[in-house]
């Protein structure tokens, strides 16, 4: 049976779903849902009837664009029928510069070199005191230290008249102390080598830390010298007490005994140019030089 | 300068960490601010903006004395303030009636702007027609042969696909589709410049074409405006550059051995090992055969202890 013909009967009941005349193929960024037609306007028809023609126009290439978004794969949810878009095509710029990688924390490097991989916990642990779920750690958290424990067995090596809750609530106070102290190392340490290493984290990677302990003491020692020679005559007649740190990487320039002459001689009337030539007023303070000569 | 707050509880330091610089961003918010004078032209364009753009929008109600092409300050600090990266300033004056300015920030700072001179405006309003929902994702279309090619012109798609894009999703619903904001330009001027550009908002709907794909007819919506370009300052190239970086998690992983040839077929590489010649199949002929080493060893010995016995006697 051919049934061709009564296919075609039913499909003249409606309009066409396909569009021609055009000239260059639409081109489609389907992540952004857009439709960019290539096809210049005509401009004879644009007099004529501007509105009509341009419903007419954005009716072909929303039907061409949607054509190609209902024949992307689609996944049913309770929203209804999804289409799974491609990622966009067109470039468009960010709002924010890229996230800059945090620095490595000592903690990070240990758990690489030990191959200790972070595991995620649940945030609720039965608590058996209480008989519920309690968060793990924070306001309500299960773990108090035994510091809320309605007894405590006095060691025996301990005074017996010690405030057992008092040295547990101490013990927890040192501990957290001690962490904050680390993270304040580990946020000096990520100052330095983020300074240090401008080129990793220019880059977008994580600075170098492998020597940060040098590297920190190197600036430490850099600091000493700057507020040293932070004096009326830049640290010159200072006193010198031995164990003194000398600035490290300045060298003394000598200009060889024999040289070219024609160098040397432009050497030294750039010299004299510079004292005498133009500007060579800004470079001497006339009023100070007489007062010196009195 | 805004001063710079130090978070002293969680929910503060939630909202500081969601303004901070992240791999994938957050929806591009817009400001729709007014000048020192606006005409109702103006006005109303603004406010049909700000409606396709809600709820990503912070619309200004009071004026402000701003011109972004002389001064661009207090952009940069509204845009800090709200954290917004995208704003329209909407002026009128006798010299440039009837103007918006499209703005786009780059870490609190001005990137790139455009004037744009509205005429034949139709606000939304005029149209009894059915309006999309708020906050729905648009449909784009720019029809001319410009858009990629003029600068003024690609400036203005970008921004315009800018404000509007939404989030990047990887599905979209397929009812939700509805509507689209079909942008298209006339010719260019007898002296090479741009021309008009036509600006229409229509809304989709899906009717019966007796196959799977539906048959689309559009309404007008709104808002309707003609248009022609102003004043433009484009971005400085370092500063797109950097605007333009994609995180390396963003970016689609390379797939090692396949390639697309010149004629778009997938080609690909397969490596089948090393082969090893002894034991490959090959023509088989009894001069080349090979006897196990072990073996011919054996059979010398043989002949020699043969021999051997043969002396004895």
């Amino acid at each position: 049976m051919d049934v061709s013909a009564i296919l075609e009967a039913h499909k003249s009941k409606f309009k066409p779903v396909s569009v021609e005349g055009k000239v260059i193929p639409v081109e489609f960024d389907l992540g952004l849902l857009a439709a960019y037609d290539q096809n210049p306007l005509d401009e004879a028809e644009l007099r004529k009837g501007k509105d009509a023609y341009l419903h007419d126009l954005a009716r072909d290439n929303t039907q061409l664009l949607l054509n190609q978004v209902f024949q992307l794969p689609t996944v049913s949810d309770d929203a209804g029928v999804l289409a799974m878009l491609p990622a966009p095509t067109t470039p468009l710029p960010r709002e924010k510069p890229l996230p800059k990688p945090k620095p490595e924390t000592r903690w990070e490097k240990f758990a690489k070199a030990k191959g200790i991989v972070k595991r995620k916990k649940e945030r609720m642990v039965f608590d058996e005191e209480s008989g519920d779920y309690k968060p793990r750690w924070g306001y309500g958290g299960a773990n108090d230290d035994g510091t809320k424990d309605w007894l405590i067995e006095v060691p025996s090596s301990a005074d017996p008249m010690e405030d057992q809750y008092a040295a547990r609530r101490e013990a927890k106070k040192e501990r957290v102390d001690k962490n904050k102290k680390r993270q304040q190392r580990n946020m000096e340490e990520a100052a330095v080598a983020t300074k240090l290493d401008a080129r990793a984290v220019k880059r977008g990677d994580r600075p170098n830390m492998d020597n940060v302990r040098a590297m920190k003491r190197r600036e430490i020692e850099n600091q000493i010298l700057v507020s040293k020679a932070a004096t009326a005559s830049a640290g010159r007649f200072d006193k010198k007490m031995d164990g003194d740190l000398k600035p490290k990487g300045i060298r003394r320039q000598f200009a060889p005994t024999i040289t070219d002459s024609g160098k040397e001689k432009s050497g030294n009337m750039d010299i004299l140019n510079r004292i005498v030539g133009k500007g060579g007023e800004d470079l001497v303070n006339v009023r100070k030089a007489i007062k010196r000569t009195k | 300068m805004l001063r710079t707050i130090t978070p002293r509880n969680a929910r503060v330091k939630r909202f500081m960490q969601n303004r901070e610089a992240k791999v994938e961003e957050n929806v591009k918010s817009a400001l729709f601010i007014r000048g020192s004078s606006t005409s109702q032209v103006v006005s109303d364009a603004l406010a049909d903006l700000y409606m396709l753009k809600k709820p990503n929008g912070v619309n200004f109600s009071k004026k402000n004395s701003i011109h972004p092409f002389e001064d661009h300050s207090t952009l940069d600090f509204f845009s800090q303030k709200n954290d917004a990266s995208l704003c329209i300033v909407a002026t009128h004056s006798k010299k440039r009636p009837h103007t918006l300015t499209f703005a786009r920030m780059f870490e609190h700072q001005l990137m790139d702007m455009m004037e744009v001179h509205l005429e034949n405006c139709k606000p939304m309003r005029d149209f009894k027609t059915p309006k999309s929902a708020i906050g729905m994702r648009p449909c784009f279309q720019f029809n001319g042969d410009m858009w990629d090619q003029h600068p003024q012109y690609k400036m203005f798609k970008s921004m315009l696909l800018d404000f509007y894009r939404g989030k990047t999703v990887d599905r979209v619903a397929l009812a939700g589709l509805e509507y689209i904001i079909s942008v298209s330009h006339g010719p260019l001027t007898a002296e090479g410049k741009p021309g008009k550009v036509y600006l229409r908002t229509y809304t989709i709907q899906l009717k019966k074409s007796g196959v799977k794909l539906p048959r689309i007819e559009l309404e007008e919506m709104g808002p309707s405006m003609d248009m022609t370009f102003g004043r433009a300052e484009e971005a400085k190239p370092e500063t797109w550059k950097e605007a333009m970086k994609v995180p390396r998690e963003l970016k689609p992983k390379k797939k090692k051995n396949v390639s697309t040839d010149e004629m778009n077929n997938v080609v690909g590489r397969v490596h089948l090992g090393r082969q090893d010649f002894d034991k490959i199949q090959t023509r088989k002929m009894k001069g080349l055969k090979k006897r196990p080493a072990a073996d011919e060893a054996d059979s010398a010995d043989k002949k020699q202890r043969v021999d051997d016995s043969n002396d004895d006697e």
